[in-house]
């Protein structure tokens, strides 16, 4: 179990540093694929672009190196809900508009794969916060 | 779990510093909180027919703002391929075809698509005068039976 916690820890932690370098390498693109998503007001696309990808780095880092275990896996987790949340909503309305989950890196569209993945990474880091006892 | 839920928001607002900061040093920084769009005006539409018409001379460029992969499966016959996302890149190669008072008419595809009025704003920054938005363009462009292509090239 714990080797099992050990390689959860690296993959979730380690699409997350992914994900937030290639968001912070291209803020403006992010910018524009989270102002897709029709949720936030114009006023706060830019400063999400800005903040959100280096709490990503941040959260992901130091569940990899093993500092705040918990707390980071718990903070992924409930970025997790927001980006599926995100995501449903987009289906559910019909966008057709790119993910953004990995920057311009990728030009999927957001879609059942997106979803699917997600929710693969957010039962991972629900199990890393709430169910594996040290 | 609260002392988690603790570090959790410590966690996130120290993120939040370092974007906030690394914002103000880096080459690629966007304005904290963006301009507010400018809602469309009616003059900034050209209608199918009149599209058709402005094709028809010959003398009025289309650019299709869309990606390079929906450009290539289909698009207007002469249209060129200015992906409003790639506009810094891809711009230089197009401005050598266009004069600032060529009419210009741009176009994506579906009603909720922007691409075309993101391209057109940046067209009009830089001094093009004469740019209307043909609104969900592929669609009722190729749904009228008008001339269509595939492929990389106008």
């Amino acid at each position: 179990m714990k080797t099992f916690h050990f390689i959860l820890r690296f993959i979730v932690g380690g699409v997350f540093v992914v994900a937030g370098v290639l968001k912070i390498w291209n803020p403006a693109s992010f910018a524009g694929d989270i102002a897709n998503y029709r949720l936030l007001t114009e006023t706060l696309v830019n400063l999400v672009a800005i903040t959100l990808p280096w709490v990503e780095v941040l959260a992901g880092s130091l569940l990899i190196a093993g500092i705040w275990k918990r707390p980071s896996a718990l903070l992924i987790t409930v970025l997790m809900v927001i980006f599926l949340a995100g995501i449903g909503q987009a289906i559910y309305r019909h966008l057709d508009i790119r993910c953004g989950c990995f920057s311009t890196l990728e030009a999927r569209k957001v879609g059942l794969t997106a979803l699917a993945e997600d929710f693969a990474l957010l039962i991972a880091a629900g199990w890393l916060t709430f169910w594996y006892k040290e | 779990m609260a002392h988690n839920l603790q570090r959790a928001l410590v966690i996130a607002c120290a993120g939040a510093v370092l974007g906030l900061a690394d914002n103000l040093i880096s080459p690629r920084r966007i304005p904290y909180i963006a301009a507010p769009k400018v809602a469309p005006q009616p003059t900034d539409f050209i209608s199918l027919a009149d599209a058709k018409q402005l094709w028809q001379t010959g003398a009025t460029f289309f650019l299709d703002a869309r990606a390079t992969a929906d450009y290539a499966a289909g698009h207007i016959a002469g249209a060129y391929n200015l992906p409003a996302e790639e506009f810094d890149a891809r711009y230089p190669q197009i401005a050598t075809i266009l004069a600032p008072d060529t009419a210009i008419v741009t176009y994506c595809d579906g009603l909720q698509c922007d691409l075309s009025h993101h391209l057109t704003a940046r067209l009009r920054q830089l001094h093009y005068q004469n740019v209307r938005v043909l609104q969900n363009g592929w669609t009722v462009w190729h749904q009228a039976g008008f001339t269509t292509t595939t492929g990389d090239k106008p």
